[in-house]
């Protein structure tokens, strides 16, 4: 009962954050800003993840190479299906998920406390638009582009750790992840990006949107919306891949 | 003119107003009294329609607002100003874009127009010198200020202010009624004011209600408030020792 009417909530916030929000000269203020605190305050982060990420699951597949029947290339294959057909979208996410949706709850809820949202709604403006709109829009821009730019650093991290070890010369490993190369595997993980950044910024918009209290109400608040977020990640990874895959 | 009529206001079980009426009038300043949690804050927001009411309506100039429909309440609440308790000031803002922030919002004048608008409500609160500054690094009473200039920016109809002293000194609590009062009769506005501070009353209000658990317990102004017979208006009034002293002298208005 409880979840439905969360839920129900939910929509109905998001159904105003998409209503044409009045007359919002700040909409591409806003924009700009998210796109720079989402963007580029997470480059960092989503690099050094992923070379690791990618040299940990080379350094596994060759490993466990052990039949002299299988092409050592393989390990460059497996590494580069690996890290785009999951790590990159759903590691990626999880982490944004901590990161952004930590950091989302944390400002909206904290607006809501100190009655700004009020404030927002009394000067007639559609405060649901104005705050939650430019965040899931710089969201929807951004993560895919930083899923792109973590499936790239993987794969690197991958050869840099095959090669540098000398478990694989470098030509074996960029056989592998030339091999059999599927765009539609790139385009699936991009779907998934997208939902994925809706899920974080949603949730995490909502759960701050309605927190009442004070500081500590703002700070279990933030945290609950990273759990919602990574639980509902990890869902619509299991539905979509079904959906997209099979 | 402000009407409230009969507003009642509960959430889920909990009844925190009932039946409240009372009328607001023009260039004087209407105060809200009462103790912490006897829901001065829910009426304000009741009114200015944060809170939808669960029965009653307000009349704003004969206007309902409980019944307008969603343009009407936008036109009614672009006439509204108010000040919240912590000031809330946008914190990604400085001072002079937080006063801009109405007047970008609503009006199509041009930047340099909107900057000399905020200038002037800065300057009327009294504050020339703190525009690129932002909220964090300002003190309590220029907060207050900053509210206020944002707060008239749109030059309202309707000012309310929750709790205008509320953490300040007491010479500075003085300078922001003051101020509230000025602005009251320049613009002739409809004045609210929510406060438990006795000081307030007898400086600026002209036209009181005290709201006790709820219900509004009496009206008058701040002659009537030293001979009220209500039991729990003058345990409120005469809580302070310093304003029994003042009863017990016969201390003069
Ligand atoms: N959003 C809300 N939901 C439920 N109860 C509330 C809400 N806001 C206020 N209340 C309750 O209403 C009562 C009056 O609060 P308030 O109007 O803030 O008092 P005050 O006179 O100090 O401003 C309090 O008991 C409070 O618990
Ligand atoms: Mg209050």
């Amino acid at each position: 009962m409880n979840y439905l009417e969360n839920f129900g909530q939910y929509c109905l916030l998001m159904f105003r954050a998409f209503r044409q929000p009045g007359r919002n000269r700040f909409f591409r203020e806003q924009l700009v800003r998210e796109i720079d605190s989402l963007g580029v305050g997470s480059v960092g982060i989503i690099a050094i993840i992923s070379l690791f990420m990618g040299a940990v699951i080379a350094i596994q597949m060759a490993a466990n190479i052990e039949s002299p029947l299988i092409p050592m290339y393989t390990v460059g294959y497996a590494t580069r299906e690996s890290v785009i057909l999951e790590f990159s979208s759903t590691v990626i996410a999880l982490i944004l998920a901590g990161k952004v949706g930590s950091n989302i709850a944390s400002e909206i809820g904290t607006m809501r406390v100190s009655e700004q949202i009020d404030a927002l709604e009394i000067m007639g403006v559609n405060s649901a638009g104005y705050l939650i709109l430019p965040k899931i829009t710089a969201a929807l821009l951004i993560i895919p582009i930083l899923t792109l730019m973590s499936m790239f650093l993987g794969v690197w991290g991958g050869f840099f750790a095959c090669t540098l070890t000398g478990l694989l010369d470098s030509p074996t490993y960029i056989q592998g992840i030339t091999l059999d190369f599927r765009p539609y595997h790139l385009v699936y993980s991009l779907i998934k990006s997208l939902v994925f950044a809706f899920i974080i910024t949603s949730v995490a918009s909502f759960r701050g949107y309605y927190v009442r209290g004070g500081s500590r109400e703002v700070g279990q608040t933030s945290t609950r919306a990273v759990v919602n977020a990574s639980i509902s990640i990890l869902l619509w990874n299991l539905i979509l891949t079904r959906l997209l895959l099979l | 003119m402000i009407e409230i009529k009969h507003l009642s206001k509960s959430f889920g079980e909990n009844q925190v107003l009932h039946q409240i009426d009372a009328a607001f009038e023009e260039g004087k300043t209407n105060l809200i009294i009462g103790q912490s949690g006897s829901g001065k804050t829910v009426l304000m927001k009741c009114v200015v329609g944060l809170f939808e009411p669960t029965e009653g309506d307000v009349l704003y100039s004969g206007r309902s607002f409980t019944q307008a429909s969603f343009n009407e309440k936008r036109n009614i609440r672009k006439e509204i100003g108010m000040v919240f308790q912590g000031g809330a000031l946008f914190d990604s803002m400085t001072v002079e874009e937080n006063v801009a922030f109405p007047l970008r919002m609503f009006t199509k004048e041009s930047r340099s127009e909107v900057m000399d608008r905020a200038d002037l409500c800065l300057k009327r609160v009294n504050l020339p010198k703190a525009h690129k500054l932002f909220p964090s690094e300002i003190s309590g009473g220029m907060k207050k200020r900053v509210a206020i200039a944002r707060a008239i920016a749109l030059n309202p109809k309707y000012l309310f202010f929750d709790e205008p002293n509320s953490g300040l000194d007491p010479r500075t609590s003085i300078l922001i009624d003051n101020l509230i009062q000025e602005i009251t009769q320049e613009y002739q506005t409809v004045t609210v004011i929510n406060t438990h501070d006795m000081n307030s009353v007898m400086e600026i209000g002209d036209k009181i209600f005290y709201i006790h658990k709820g219900h509004k317990h009496w009206q008058g102004d701040r002659v009537g408030i030293w001979e009220s017979p209500n039991k729990e208006l003058t345990d409120f009034v005469f809580a302070t020792r310093l304003m029994r002293d003042i009863r017990s002298k016969n201390f003069k208005l």
